[in-house]
């Protein structure tokens, strides 16, 4: 008895929290999405599905997000995949810590100016001067969906290795041994233990930058020059400057259906990997 | 040295630019609004105001702080100082990035300002909305209404009552470096959007704001800069998506691109073309000559305003003459005060990027208060920006 | 070029491992004949694992030479050399199941065998190891024998010139590392496969072994069989860790045609054969004498004990554990100290056993005590 009344008051706080936090707003959100518009912006209970039916006029912001979070995600797989691998794996245990460190160092500064850095180093006296000289002219970075990219794998890149490094950190090395010594060679046995066990800290990880990246507006909105429209940027522009709440709480509402579907899919896949 | 401007950016210059930054002192408008960080907070005077020594000379007093919400660059921080030293009231400055996202915050209730500087066309909504109070007058004893140019305190008048009066006024027009254009003045609309498609691909900014983009694509074809004729929008929206590949960036934040050279032209405030043409004078402000907008910011005061006393002995302070003076000598934006004029030295009185020819004044527009609230433009700045 | 043993299925010449600073094995000599039974015997540190490894081929020797059936293995890496290991904690792939375990090895071929033929094999295998039934089954739902089983099934599908073990028994519990022991070695017989065998337990390594392979700090101190580690052994060391005895500290006094004569430090003269290894001895070197306590004999009259005693004593009985078969006593004498002496039961039938503060007769012949290296 003492234990299960024990149980339920370390519930209070988090199931507080949610409910502050996360189902309150929700609910906001679901109720102003069936309601209108006022005329000079702001919103007006009622009950209609006319912001629904609108909901194509964001077809391109939907369409861009649901590319370019997949993209973002592998790209940043990509390049955090052999460096999780290089810090687990190879690096000597000395340098290690300085080196996770390294990659948390720049999460001291806040996003927002470590991305305006990018503005500089993708812009025209940045990187494209440097390939200028090295005879690649006329290449243009800052404005355009590379530069979005760049900017998303910089920004996402420590929530991929993190859980990544995790998994492969610890993966007994035996199994490698065990792996070498039944004839598997170096790539093969990578191929046959070391990926495949890697393969909850790789879902963690996509899991982690694919959900944010659905909500992401700040880099596109810096380094796509405005041009880059994610479905983030239609949300900040629905409620910042046209004030339509009605409508922006449809497409936030439908951004987390689409969510909760894409996400519960990708874990039925991992889950049934796993067993 | 000569050479200096086709370096990459130097250390020294980067930190500047991050700084400037920092600062919150982007370009007027719209990069906090972009980047959806209007709530940006810098503090002026101290932090901790209840531990600083008050003065007790005020005649009244009027509590220990003031909450101002406006837009970056726009005071001279030794004004608010001598406020505090004269008041003890510490000025708290809230920076926004546009008057839509004024108007949201006020919407949404729980501000907590107690003056902000709207712009003409929002007052109205402001004022139907019931989100500002009449003011009082009697406090605003540097408010002499003879001595503004109507033409920019009109609009704080709403039927009969005054609601905002008037802080600066300016146009938007467009900055172009002309070391690109082999020397030709460029001097219209029509220009601005034709030489994007040519010459300029690439390398054009717009505002990522309906009202002036849309505003000054209309013009291209002759139409009301506050147009919200469905045929007419319709033009404006077939050349704006015509135009888009050929944009550099659609972005309110236009002063470092230009700087660097990565842009070439962007429309443009008053202030930043001046600042833009006083360190590079090949950046030519242009007003087109088929109009455009011209504008006047106003102090007003939300319902709600929890320091009110402090809100008023604040507009009147920052209205006397020789604090505006000041004021306008810190952010290079004209006033309508001919008291304060009297105050400026003539070169200034005389610039023609602050005091545009009367022809070209003539053409312009003020922003309308439907354009500002017309859910059609907005949806075709989404239609623009995510094609 | 040093050449290999032509019968040998393993042989080091002069093998030395360095890591860093630390020698790990030094100057290794050793063949492994086809089809025996050998065990590197050592407490940790010894340099039995790392001589393992330098087989696998996860190490590679600083100097010297490793021939694997007469080939130079030198730089091989393990996943070319025709050998398996069974891990120590059976390192055993998580994400695949029993059948699949069972089954890498064979799917790592080239070319790889048809799916049908591994099937057949897996089967054979894990019938082998008497775990038919269980191919889909995943590791953690296993028992710690299983697994075992699981891991030696894998390690044998390829039909390995040398099955390597590394301490494969230490993680399960007494009663089935005793099972364990009798089915290894069974396996062994069955398959006729070479196992090389680590082991820091003395019992199994001697229960189950054809060869003992004795090493310390680096070296290998003796190789031979149990029975030959256990009567002859060539140091105080090997004698102290293969089985248990009694060690009595001294040096040499004379040596005769017939006998050495050892005179400990506690004063008493004692007399013992010279073997084939006192060659190099001579007086005042110092030595152990070694008397295996089963080699003790106790009685309460003098004319119980045999005629050619070494040494006759009287010494206190301190504590007494019957042990079933055997009674273990420990005594005590003035001048050697305590010593450990195991009684059989019908040596005593006669008489009662004897008791705790009673003062025996403790001696034992001239052949049965060895002179020792004190090493």
């Amino acid at each position: 008895m003492y234990g299960s009344w024990a149980n339920r008051l370390l519930l209070v706080p988090a199931t507080v929290w949610l409910l502050v936090m996360l189902v309150l707003p929700l609910l906001v959100v679901i109720i102003f999405s069936f309601g209108e518009r006022g005329t000079a912006g702001g919103y007006v209970p009622a009950f209609t599905l006319e912001q629904y039916a609108n909901l194509s006029a964001r077809f391109t912001a939907f369409k861009n997000t649901l590319l370019l979070a997949p993209t973002g995600t592998f790209l940043c797989l990509l390049v955090a995949y052999p460096l999780a691998y290089f810090l687990a794996v190879k690096v000597h245990p000395k340098w290690k810590t300085l080196l996770l460190v390294m990659i948390i160092v720049p999460f001291w500064t806040s996003i927002l100016i470590r991305t305006y850095a990018w503005i500089f180093i993708l812009g025209g006296q940045g990187l494209p001067k440097v390939l200028g000289f090295l005879g690649i002219e006329g290449v243009r970075l800052i404005n355009t969906p590379t530069a979005v990219l760049i900017g998303i794998v910089y920004a996402y890149l420590p929530l991929m290795v993190f859980p990544v490094y995790v998994s492969l950190e610890k993966l007994d090395k035996r199994l490698l041994e065990a792996a070498s010594d039944l004839g598997s060679s170096p790539i093969e046995a990578f191929r046959n233990v070391t990926l495949p066990l890697s393969i909850p800290g790789v879902a963690t990880g996509c899991m982690l930058v694919f959900i944010l990246l659905m909500g992401e507006f700040l880099i596109p909105a810096l380094l796509g020059g405005g041009k880059v429209f994610f479905i983030g940027n239609a949300l900040v522009d629905l409620f910042l400057q046209s004030r339509n709440w009605a409508y922006g709480s449809a497409v936030a509402a439908t951004l987390v259906i689409i969510m909760l579907v894409t996400v519960s899919i990708y874990m039925k896949l991992v889950v049934r990997n796993q067993q | 040295m000569s050479k200096k401007n086709d370096q990459p950016i130097s250390r020294k210059k980067f930190m500047q630019e991050l700084r400037r930054y920092e600062r919150g002192s982007v370009t007027r408008r719209h990069f906090l609004g972009v980047t959806g960080l209007g709530v940006a907070t810098a503090v002026m005077g101290a932090a901790v105001p209840g531990l600083l020594p008050r003065k007790s000379w005020a005649a009244t007093d009027i509590g220990d702080r003031v909450i101002l919400a406006t837009w970056p660059n726009y005071h001279d921080p030794a004004n608010f100082e001598k406020f505090t030293e004269m008041t003890g009231a510490h000025v708290q400055v809230n920076v926004f990035g546009s008057n839509e996202e004024m108007l949201a915050k006020l919407q949404a209730g729980g501000s907590g300002w107690d003056v902000f500087v709207p712009t003409n066309y929002t007052i109205t909504t402001y004022v139907g909305e019931d989100l500002i109070e009449p003011l009082e007058l009697s406090k605003i004893n540097n408010f002499e209404a003879s001595a503004f140019d109507p033409r920019f305190s009109d609009a704080g008048t709403v039927n009969g009552t005054v609601y905002a009066v008037p802080k600066n006024w300016g146009t938007t027009g467009y900055v172009v470096n002309t070391k690109h254009t082999g020397g030709k003045q460029l001097t219209t609309w029509k220009e601005f959007w034709d030489i994007t498609k040519t010459d300029f691909t690439g390398r054009t900014m717009v505002h990522d704001y309906q009202l002036t983009t849309i505003g000054n694509a209309l013009k291209y074809f002759g139409y009301s800069f506050n147009s919200v004729d469905p045929n007419e929008l319709a033009d404006a929206e077939k050349l704006l998506i015509e135009v888009k590949p050929h944009l550099y960036a659609i972005n309110s934040d236009y002063q470092p691109p230009l700087r660097n050279g990565d842009a070439w032209m962007s429309m443009c405030w008053t202030g930043d073309g001046k600042q833009l043409n006083t360190d590079m004078p090949e950046m030519q402000y242009v007003l087109g000559k088929e109009g455009g907008e011209i504008w006047s910011d106003y102090y007003a005061v939300p319902k709600s305003a929890p320091h009110r006393d402090a809100g008023y002995a604040l507009i009147d302070f920052l209205l006397d003459p020789a604090v505006n003076a000041k004021e306008v000598l810190a952010h290079g934006y004209p006033v309508a005060d001919s008291r304060t004029n009297e105050l400026l030295p003539k070169e200034l009185l005389e610039d023609p990027i602050l005091y545009p020819a009367q022809e070209l004044l003539d053409a312009l527009e003020f922003g309308a208060a439907a354009t500002l609230t017309d859910p059609n433009r907005a949806e075709l700045l989404a239609r623009f920006k995510s094609a | 070029m040093l050449s290999a043993d032509t019968d040998a299925v393993v042989s080091f010449r002069n093998v030395t491992k360095r890591y860093g600073d630390v020698t790990a094995a030094a100057h290794l000599d050793l063949d492994v004949t086809a089809g025996e039974f050998l065990s590197f015997l050592g407490p940790s540190g010894c340099g039995k694992t790392t001589s393992l490894r330098m087989i696998a081929g996860f190490d590679q020797p600083s100097e010297g030479e490793v021939f694997l059936e007469g080939q130079r293995v030198n730089g091989v890496p393990a996943y070319r050399r025709p050998v398996n290991m069974v891990f120590q904690h059976y390192a055993l792939f998580p994400h695949l199941n029993i059948e699949e375990n069972v089954a890498y090895g064979l799917k790592q071929r080239a070319p790889k065998p048809p799916s049908k033929e591994i099937e057949m094999r897996v089967g054979e295998m894990l019938e082998l190891v008497q775990l038919s039934g269980f191919n889909k089954r995943r590791i953690w739902e296993m028992s710690g024998g299983q697994q075992q089983r699981v891991a030696l099934a894998r390690a044998l599908i390829n039909k390995p010139k040398v099955l390597l073990l590394d301490e494969p028994l230490a993680a399960l519990d007494r009663k089935l590392r005793r099972e364990m022991q009798i089915e290894l070695q069974n396996l062994q017989r069955n398959v006729g496969i070479t196992f090389v065998l680590v082991t820091h337990d003395q019992e199994e390594a001697l229960s189950m072994s054809d060869r003992v392979c004795i090493m310390r700090e680096g070296k290998i101190v003796q190789i031979g069989s149990p029975l030959d580690l256990y009567d002859r052994p060539i140091n105080r060391y090997v004698a102290d860790f293969v089985g248990k005895s009694n060690f009595f500290d001294g040096a040499i006094d004379r040596i005769d045609t017939t006998a050495v004569n050892v005179k400990l430090d506690c004063g008493l003269m004692i007399k013992a054969n010279t073997g084939p290894d006192l060659e190099s001895f001579e007086s005042g070197d110092p030595v152990c004498i070694s008397v295996r306590p089963e080699q003790v004999i106790l009685a309460r009259k003098e004319e119980q004990l045999p005629a050619d005693c070494g040494v006759k004593i009287k010494a206190r009985v301190m504590n007494r554990i019957f042990l079933g078969e055997h009674t273990e006593y420990l005594l005590r004498d003035e001048k050697l100290g305590e010593f450990l002496v195991l009684s059989p039961r019908q040596n005593e039938r006669s008489e009662r056993p004897f008791d705790k503060d009673e003062v025996v007769l403790a001696a034992w012949s001239r052949d049965t005590a060895l002179v020792l290296s004190s090493e």
